[in-house]
């Protein structure tokens, strides 16, 4: 029997990815391409309008490196929410006109799901404990009681947002985290900053005046990084050790843009075996937003009996972790 | 003797006895994957501050384990051993009238903090212990702190609502009504800020 094809639409952000995937997990392509604005931050309107002039291109580019037609595939999914709403309804348009015109079946991922699924897929994990850092999210999530549920989050600014912000304020380009990343190396002198978790939640923002403020006094860039780095990433090793005592699951995931980080690796790995628990990376390709987890979590969705119809699919920029029954692991 | 009776994320429980009689030993480890002046700087600063507010909470009122020693050279308090059950464990076997009754109390506690401004930071249910009296209490004040404002009130019934989520799904709903009802009652009109600032915060930390 030939594998069932998904063609999965990412763009809930500054990415537009087309990603496509068989049932037996294989993903046999995944295109994407990043708005990387000039100045600033990411302006809602403008990430769409990349989305829609670059996103034909990139799906096609994506079918051709999959060696299919548009014939083969079997179904379309595509990341309902959360996120911007602009970029959403761009991304869903698309998806939804291929679905008529393909006359095959549509599936609403959701995003932060997605990120899990894919990197559980890459690491056999059955049951982790996932740290999810990107531009746009921080937070610890678990599987419980039919649901993936959110043990804790930032409770102001996202860890990718947080280091772009700081970044633009030391002269860097986006996204400054990479850049941020080199340059800690360099440190020497480690700078106290305030350290804010709480409960299972942390907060940034307290940190990143503070880390404003040691660069108009003066204090080397490198160093600067490196006094970031130790904090914002202490705190999200520490609020992910107290997820993995209060659920006592086995595994821990790392994923999302940030995950790319090799500091905040080698820390969530210190985590993993104080509690002697398996720990993974998911890979560079696979971390970041990009269409093969969306393709992937909705061939799980689609077997678990989930489809959607048009009129129903309008997009959920608010649509929480815990808002949506997990049916394939039930 | 000497028995292990917790490992958390941040620290050690252990049960001891000494003069005849039972306590507890917190020891706070060393955590290799922290830069170490974080370390050392959270395990004191954490142990001096649990030290000094289960005293202050006390004083508010609130059902804590009294303090016998403090050594922050290792890092370790020597407290009052409840012989009880967290109630996160708990929950499932009471009834519905007992459970909220619980709840009320919980919040009733809580209510009694935020009078003295004062914010526990970390309440989930695995920090409340009942006891054989049936009787409820408030323990691991490391993250707790003083002078709080209302958006640090609002943090603490934010941290009881995700508890409740994450780990109680299926009584969620009637738990935080009850822990709510508690709450309220005890504080009367400062709790309205408070509770509107409990919404504001689940709502921030997300895409807009």
């Amino acid at each position: 029997m030939m594998a069932l094809i998904c063609l999965g639409l990412e763009g809930t952000a500054h990415s537009f990815g087309a990603g496509i995937v068989t049932d037996d997990g294989k993903v046999l392509s995944n295109e994407w391409d990043m708005l990387k604005p000039a100045q600033g931050g990411i302006h809602p309107r403008e990430a769409s309008r990349h989305h829609s002039d670059l996103g034909p291109s990139i799906i096609n580019n994506a079918l051709e490196k999959a060696g299919i037609n548009y014939n083969d595939i079997d179904l379309i999914a595509f990341s309902r929410g959360p996120g911007l709403g602009p970029c959403l309804r761009t991304t869903a348009t698309m998806a939804r006109t291929l679905s008529l015109k393909l006359d095959v079946p549509l599936v609403d991922v959701n995003h932060c799901v997605a990120h899990i699924e894919i990197g559980c897929l890459e690491s056999r994990f059955k049951d982790p404990v996932t740290v999810y850092v990107s531009g746009g999210n921080s937070q610890v999530i678990a599987y419980a009681g039919g649901r993936f549920r959110t043990f804790g989050e930032t409770l102001d600014i996202a860890i990718g947002n947080m280091l772009d912000v700081l970044g633009r304020e030391l002269g860097m380009g986006f996204p400054a985290g990479p850049i941020v990343e080199k340059l800690a190396k360099q440190g020497t002198n480690y700078h106290s900053l305030p350290y804010s978790v709480k409960g299972m939640d942390l907060s940034y923002s307290g940190m990143l005046t503070a880390a404003k403020k040691l660069f108009s006094e003066g204090i080397s860039i490198p160093d600067i990084c490196f006094s970031v780095q130790e904090t914002a990433f202490g705190m999200l090793a520490e609020i992910a050790e107290r997820a993995l005592a209060h659920t006592k699951k086995q595994e821990l995931l790392l994923t999302g843009g940030v995950a790319r980080n090799n500091r905040l690796t080698e820390m969530l790995e210190g985590v993993s075996k104080r509690h002697d628990v398996k720990f993974h990376r998911v890979s560079p390709p696979l971390a970041g937003d990009q269409g093969a987890m969306i393709a992937w979590n909705g061939i799980l969705q689609f077997k678990a009996g989930r489809t959607i119809e048009i009129n129903d699919s309008q997009v959920l920029p608010k649509w929480r972790t815990d808002e949506q029954d997990i049916l394939w692991r039930t | 003797m000497e028995e292990l009776i917790a490992q958390g994320a941040e620290s050690v429980i252990l049960k001891i006895e000494r003069w005849n009689q039972y306590f507890v030993l917190k020891w706070r480890q060393s955590k290799p994957y922290l830069f170490k002046d974080i370390d050392s700087h959270l395990r004191k600063t954490r142990t001096s501050r649990e030290c000094k507010m289960l005293s202050v909470a006390r004083s508010l009122g609130v059902r804590t384990p009294a303090v016998y020693a403090v050594n922050l050279g290792d890092y370790t308090i020597l407290m009052d051993y409840i012989e009880g059950t967290q109630f996160k464990q708990l929950a499932d076997t009471l009834t519905e009238n007992q459970l909220k009754e619980f709840c009320r109390e919980f919040g009733h506690s809580i209510a009694l903090l935020h009078k003295g401004d004062v914010v526990h930071g970390d309440p989930t249910t695995s920090n409340l212990i009942v006891d054989s009296k049936f009787r409820l209490w408030l323990v691991d004040f490391g993250l707790s702190e003083m002078n709080a404002t209302v958006e640090m009130k609002g943090v603490d019934l934010h941290l009881i609502q995700r508890t409740l989520e994450t780990t109680h799904w299926e009584l969620q709903e009637s738990m935080l009504e009850a822990t709510i009802k508690g709450y309220s009652d005890s504080l009367g009109k400062e709790a309205k800020d408070t509770l509107s600032r409990m919404e504001e915060i689940r709502e921030r930390g997300r895409y807009h």
